[in-house]
């Protein structure tokens, strides 16, 4: 402890690295910001300098970008609806339709909030747990962990919305999603179609983009006027203080569950996160707001995920086991300072642990603090018309993606991904349960292989206490919602209006033929590669053709769309019809760009928005165009961001 | 054309070409670009960015030197991304690593680079070193053969760097479960230290920094390192890890005679020059201009004597050597080119012990 002290008064005395962590957390901030962007082109841009400072210094840097990358990429997932990574996901299902209302500083308020708090417990934890880290770490075997991954997938059992079949179909469609590429036990690449892009997998950050940035973009496109849809905006910066205080063991739970599942391997950030909402829908009482902005979805993701990159330095620093890549690159830094991570970190190099620990709570005081004082100036974008922000919006988005791979398959699957994520929001199938399959996919088909075979005997694992306790954490809530759901039928159902079939009845044609390819496709796997895609598929299958006879039979449950505020237009046929266009306009963009290469590609479309939806002049169109390019070739000058070529050679 | 003509022409040429190759480094003003076909964080690209910086400083004109990850397919992307579009002036170069190779070597159909094709600018090594538990009751190599308790292996893939271990495990005859599906070798480690399995390889890097603390405190036993194969191909001892002895040695203790022409041997000792001798390697096109690869290579040169460059490089190059690209290429190309008997064993035994369809 007296060691934590001294890093600490070290760290604040030294203007050199308080200096150093502010230009960190400032990066940090900036590129947060950028929908798709985060901790690895932080600290690939931080890299080159860290190398020029004394280790505290740099270690100082590096961990003040990282963070606040989770701090500021709120700001595009409450305003426009477009997750700044796919741990922001959560946040933009609640934060957004807040923003829609108008609650847009309100909700902002509340995610600093609880961002910065998380974030010091994350700190507070790291301090107190480092040293007996190494044994706890050690004590969860490969049947704990699988345990973990499924006690991670049932907690979208509490976000499957109203229709409780087709939020299992969608976590299903996400575990399948998943399985493209290598299977984890056995040597087999699945679903790729002859594609090597598609040999290792779809990339998470795209299927954050796609399913939820581009269908949010284009929905908004659609709907036409500004986000928010009311004019009063100034208040709610106090009401979101209010919020985090009256849920504050909601932030103390979502900050624990976000450390150990960055502590623990196989769980990984973005499920840590999500886990953190589903625990937050799964304790409240009153779930009929959530999904349509409920304040309490912000607060437990936003506390779990600073914390989760607070605890993902347990595994990076004392194992060298680094739970993503932004921690694995400054473990490569760390290794040109002659700094081994590892068992004998904690006796050589303990001032540096206590250092890092320090300036991430630092990091995460100043950072959150400054957004959390922007919030009611940010808030006002709302109030722009959403079609004159859209076009470095969706530049944005696509840059983003295709830092990816940097292949063109990037480019090609952020659009395809963005058709899927709006046909689902407009059908009714909510995407947070896809999610959360799409995340733990991997990690469970993994983690269970591991078990049974290095566990071959089942009763040596099934009775481990670990695996027991666990197991009782993921049966309860099911067992608790099963007596509530007798309870509720003996005091009489209310009776289901009938719903003709409609265009919802085709997209649950389009994912059952979807589960029913994949079962047919996947007979021909090995066996190991085969049990995890063949289950799902076979499972989904059955499932959504339930879904589709009662559709047929006019008993498929009305369509929800997942924004309460839609339904008050009534040209809701017209929308969809426009977003269409929009969506196709995307394709077209696409596909200029594969010829003409990004920048002119991007000029292009931007104009064509501007001037034939935004109606803007043509002076204005060409001016903003222009500066948005401009501001293109600094981005690719300045950070290095790659801009994809055109076969053209522009 | 007149002689006198002619005379002009050479001389007008001269004139324009002798200031410009005298005061303008064929670099000035230009941007290298590193592409590492794998994601932020892995051992490639911890190589490339740790080379970046020193070769803007020693590479004459002093051009900016950008790392680009394009991950995918197990590398193959971006090597067959940097086979098919590179620009061959020296401004995109290519890092690989034993997974690139092992792909190429094995002929996998969606491998449309050729190595041979390549200008080599440096390579540098590493070597890996086998541990078992001390449950195992082995001490030394002879004791492989009678462990106390079954011996059960974590890997990554059968067609990754595990399939070095692998071939290992042939060579001396060993009976090992082995389990696939770890994330990576650091997951695989931690499975090592809960005990679930109880024999494993770590890179010499990672064994010197993860590994030795347990030996110390009795929960490791090192048994071998899986050699190094030197310019006369011939294998010798990990020159990280010269206490331990060599595969090599290890095979004449087990079976009292040299493996030299056994086939099995051969695919290992080949894989081991491949996927760890040779690991990370840095390429220039095919094409690429005499003076840019010039310039390359004695930047390379010049910057082993820098002492930043060895002091910071004890630890990301753990006492490797970077040998130059003209000098290592021969050899280079000779570890990826197996006879087809080698090739012919490895995809034997992955099908029949692996379940790998190649």
């Amino acid at each position: 402890m007296t060691e934590a002290v001294r890093a600490a008064v070290e760290l604040f005395v030294n203007p050199s690295r308080l200096g150093m962590l502010a230009v960190g957390s400032g990066v940090g901030l900036l590129i947060g910001m950028l929908p798709g962007m985060g901790g690895i082109v932080a600290a690939a841009i931080l890299l080159p300098f860290m190398l020029k400072l004394e280790p505290a210094a740099a270690l100082a840097m590096v961990t003040g970008a990282l963070a606040v990358v989770h701090t500021s990429d709120t700001i595009t997932s409450v305003l426009i609806g477009a997750p700044g990574s796919a741990a922001a996901v959560p946040t933009m299902m609640e934060g957004h339709p807040m923003a829609r209302r108008g609650e847009a500083a309100r909700a902002l308020a509340a995610a600093y909030l609880s961002s910065l708090v998380g974030g010091l417990i994350g700190a507070l934890g790291l301090t107190l747990s480092i040293p007996i880290a190494r044994p706890l770490v050690l004590s969860f075997g490969s049947p704990e962990l699988f345990m973990l991954t499924v006690l991670g997938v049932s907690f979208a059992g509490s976000l499957l919305g109203k229709q409780p079949v087709k939020g299992l179909s969608a976590g299903l469609l996400g575990l399948l999603l998943g399985t493209v590429g290598p299977a984890p036990a056995a040597a087999e690449v699945r679903f790729a179609f002859g594609q090597v892009y598609l040999t290792d997998g779809i990339d998470l950050a795209l299927v954050a983009l796609g399913l939820f940035g581009v269908a949010e973009v284009v929905s908004l496109m659609a709907r036409g006027g500004a986000v928010a849809q009311r004019t009063e905006l100034g208040h709610g910066w106090w009401e979101g203080v209010r919020d985090v205080w009256r849920h504050r063991w909601l932030v103390l739970r979502g900050a624990l569950i976000g450390m150990w599942a960055g502590v623990l391997p196989a769980i990984g950030a973005t499920a840590g996160t999500l886990m953190a909402y589903g625990h937050a829908v799964a304790t409240s009482r009153d779930r009929s707001r959530f999904g349509k902005g409920d304040v309490r979805g912000i607060i437990a993701p936003e506390a779990a995920n600073n914390a989760v990159e607070a605890g993902d330095l347990v595994p990076t620093l004392l194992f060298g086991v680094p739970g993503g890549a932004p921690s694995a690159m400054i473990l490569g830094a760390l290794l040109a300072y002659g700094i081994l991570p590892g068992p004998r970190i904690v006796t050589q190099h303990l001032d540096l642990i206590y250092t890092v620990v320090w300036s991430f709570a630092l990091a995460n005081v100043f950072g959150a603090g400054v957004m959390f004082a922007a919030s009611p100036l940010l808030a006002r974008l709302t109030s722009v018309p959403f079609h004159r922000i859209a076009p470095p919006i969706v530049l944005a988005m696509v840059l983003a993606a295709y830092q990816e791979t940097q292949h063109f398959g990037d480019l090609v699957a952020l659009v395809a991904l963005g058709v899927v994520g709006y046909a689902l929001k407009v059908t009714g199938w909510p995407r947070g349960p896809l999610l959360i399959g799409f995340v733990l996919s991997n990690p469970l088909e993994r983690y269970y292989f591991l078990t049974v075979r290095l566990h071959p005997d089942p009763v040596d694992w099934l009775l481990r206490p670990g695996v027991m306790v666990i197991g009782l954490l993921v049966v309860a809530p099911f067992a608790w919602s099963a007596v509530r759901w007798v309870r509720a039928r003996s005091q009489g159902a209310a009776p289901v209006a009938r719903q003709p079939a409609g265009p919802a009845t085709v997209a649950t044609a389009a994912v059952l033929a979807v589960f029913a390819y994949a079962w047919w496709e996947s007979r021909g796997f090995l066996p190991d590669a085969a049990l995890m895609p063949v289950s799902v598929a076979a499972a989904g299958t059955v499932l959504t053709a339930l879904q589709l006879v009662r559709e047929l039979g006019g008993y498929g449950g009305p369509v929800e769309e997942e924004d309460e505020l839609a339904a008050q237009d009534g040209g809701a046929g017209r929308r969809v019809r426009r977003a269409a266009g929009y969506l196709l306009s995307l394709v077209v963009y696409v596909a200029a760009t594969y010829f003409l290469g990004l920048r002119w590609a991007s000029a292009l479309w931007s104009l064509w928005m501007l001037r034939a939806v935004a109606r803007l002049g043509w002076p204005g169109s060409v001016a903003y165009t222009a500066a948005m390019v401009l501001g293109l070739e600094l981005l690719a000058s300045v950070l290095g961001v790659h801009l994809p070529r055109g076969r053209l050679g522009l | 054309m007149t002689k006198r003509g002619l005379c002009a022409v050479v001389l007008a040429v001269l004139l324009v070409a002798l200031p410009a190759a005298g005061q303008q480094p064929y670099y000035a003003g230009k941007t290298i670009e590193i592409i590492v076909p794998f994601a932020p964080g892995g051992g490639s690209d911890i190589d490339a960015r740790f080379f970046a910086p020193f070769l803007e400083k020693y590479v004459p004109g002093n051009p900016r030197v950008l790392v680009r990850n394009m991950p995918g397919g197990g590398s193959i992307l971006g090597a067959n991304f940097f086979a098919e579009n590179a620009r061959a002036d020296g401004t995109q170069l290519l890092v690989t690593s034993g997974s690139t190779m092992i792909p190429y070597i094995l002929g996998v159909p969606q491998v449309r680079y050729d190595p041979a094709k390549w200008e080599l600018i440096k390579v540098n090594g590493v070597g890996g070193v086998l541990y078992v538990s001390p449950r195992t009751g082995v001490r030394r190599p002879e004791d492989l053969a009678r462990p106390a308790e079954r011996l059960v292996y974590g890997g990554i893939s059968a067609t990754g760097l595990d399939l070095v271990t692998l071939l290992l495990f042939e060579v001396l005859g060993l009976d090992v479960r082995v389990v696939m599906g770890f994330e990576g070798r650091g997951p695989a480690r931690l499975a090592f230290e809960r005990g679930e399995t109880n024999i494993d390889y770590q890179t010499t890097p990672a064994y010197l920094s993860q590994v030795v603390p347990l030996v110390r405190e009795g929960k490791a036993v090192p048994v071998l390192s899986m050699g190094f194969v030197n310019e006369k191909g011939v294998m010798v001892r990990d020159p990280s890890a010269p206490d331990l002895p060599s595969a090599y040695e290890a095979y004449q203790v087990l079976f009292k005679r040299k493996p030299d022409g056994l086939l099995r041997w051969k695919a290992y000792q080949s894989m081991v020059a491949a996927a760890f001798t040779f690991q990370k390697a840095m390429w220039a096109p095919g094409g690429t201009p005499p003076e840019a690869l010039q310039a390359l290579r004695s930047a390379i040169d010049r910057m082993k004597l820098d002492p930043q460059f060895r002091e910071q490089g004890r630890q990301v190059l753990e006492g490797y050597e970077v040998l130059r690209g003209d000098t290592a290429k021969a050899a280079v190309l000779r570890a990826t080119r197996v006879t087809l008997d080698v090739k012919k064993y490895i995809t034997d035994l992955l099908r029949s012990k692996y379940q790998v369809r190649l």
